[in-house]
């Protein structure tokens, strides 16, 4: 077991790939704390049915109060937090020109200012450990954009810059802070690109399909385990080769 | 809380912040020249002291925290986040554990931290034990 008796936060949890990187991350001996706006139920049921050790927490991340909250339950409850993974994220596509601004609002909130309130709340603890894991759920989209995509590809591109800056950052104490890119991954999120446009999407993936969210999982659980140690500050593409 | 309690608390907090032996840890050791620390580590330490002492230090300029306990304004002492000679004599003052060669007119207030010592610690969380 990779990950035995580590103790990790996925955001987003309650579906899609969150849902995915959850189970993975258990299934390596990780506790889980599956959060989510919505409750986690089926993914903690999951979990436990596979013999894991998982939770589930309601909460907002576009809220740093309700996030420190949290991860001082977490801590009261579990002693540690080992790793944080920010994947929780929306998106609300529309040409630029006629995008309202609260659209706009939502999606950097979430993604990005999301990202950075839970690992403000985390890293205090991490810190204190001298050990730790943060990864953050990018896209394709933060550097090759995307019609429709302002806000998402903004908040995008602002994890990897948050990602690149907290990793040296928190260098010191042994807490390592990197990003994955996920291109065009087979979820609910991505239903809606996938039916308006497969066939010129296929077009772009060299590897000739979609990605599942197996793949970004497991590329989690390695930045999660022992053997990514000496990797902070990257962003690491899991896209099939997209050349968008 | 007799000095002594605050000094062994202050101590523990660093020798776990920085991962340096108890007994290369003393009064007078200056964090950054003799043992090694770097900025996160200052806050590192300031997180472990107030867990230990049931305190909050303020964040954002301990020198102005020090200097206004001084009851002089913040334009006459600091311009230009350099010390006036006048800031420098009262930080000096104030301050009588660090390197007074170094507290002149012009040093950057930024840089301040790196002057500190184990000392400098055990003084700031005795002031906050104090107002608690």
């Amino acid at each position: 077991m990779k990950l035995q008796n580590k103790v990790a936060i996925v955001t987003g949890a309650s579906r899609g790939i969150g849902k995915v990187i959850a189970i993975c991350l258990a299934s390596e001996g990780a506790k889980l704390i599956c959060l989510d706006l919505n409750d986690c139920d089926n993914t903690v049921k999951e979990i436990e049915e596979a013999g894991g050790t998982a939770i589930s927490l309601k909460g907002n991340v576009t809220k740093l109060d309700e996030m420190e909250k949290i991860a001082q339950e977490v801590i009261d409850k579990f002693e540690r937090i080992d790793i944080l993974v920010n994947n929780a994220g929306v998106t609300r596509d529309g040409l630029l020109l006629t995008m309202p601004e609260e659209d706009f609002r939502l999606v950097v909130e979430t993604n990005l200012f999301g990202t950075f309130n839970c690992t403000k709340a985390v890293a205090q603890q991490m810190m204190f450990q001298k050990s730790g894991r943060i990864i953050n759920i990018s896209s394709v989209a933060s550097t090759k954009g995307g019609r429709g995509q302002t806000n998402y590809a903004a908040s995008k591109a602002g994890i990897n810059g948050f990602t690149r800056s907290a990793a040296v950052e928190l260098a010191s104490k042994k807490v390592t802070v990197n990003a994955i890119a996920p291109g065009v991954i087979e979820t609910e999120m991505s239903q809606e690109v996938v039916r308006r446009a497969k066939d010129i999407v296929m077009d772009m993936i060299p590897l000739k399909r979609l990605g599942n969210p197996n793949d970004i999982a497991n590329m989690v659980l390695f930045l999660a385990s022992d053997e990514a140690a000496y990797i902070t500050g990257q962003i690491l593409y899991v896209d099939g080769g997209f050349r968008g | 809380m007799e000095e002594k309690e605050i000094y062994e608390g202050v101590k523990e907090a660093i020798v776990e912040a920085l991962g340096v032996e108890d007994d290369e840890v003393e009064a007078g050791s200056s964090l950054f020249d003799d043992l090694g620390a770097e900025s996160l580590d200052l806050l590192d330490i300031v997180f472990r002291i107030e867990k230990t002492f049931g305190i909050k230090i303020p964040r954002g300029g301990l020198q102005e925290e020090i200097l206004s306990s001084e009851g002089v304004k913040e334009e006459d002492v600091v311009v230009d986040g350099a010390l006036t000679a006048l800031g420098a004599e009262k930080l000096r003052e104030k301050m009588p554990e660090v390197d007074a060669e170094k507290l002149q007119e012009g040093f950057r207030t930024d840089d301040l931290p790196t002057l500190f010592t184990v000392q400098t610690f055990v003084n700031i969380a005795k002031m906050e034990i104090e107002k608690k």
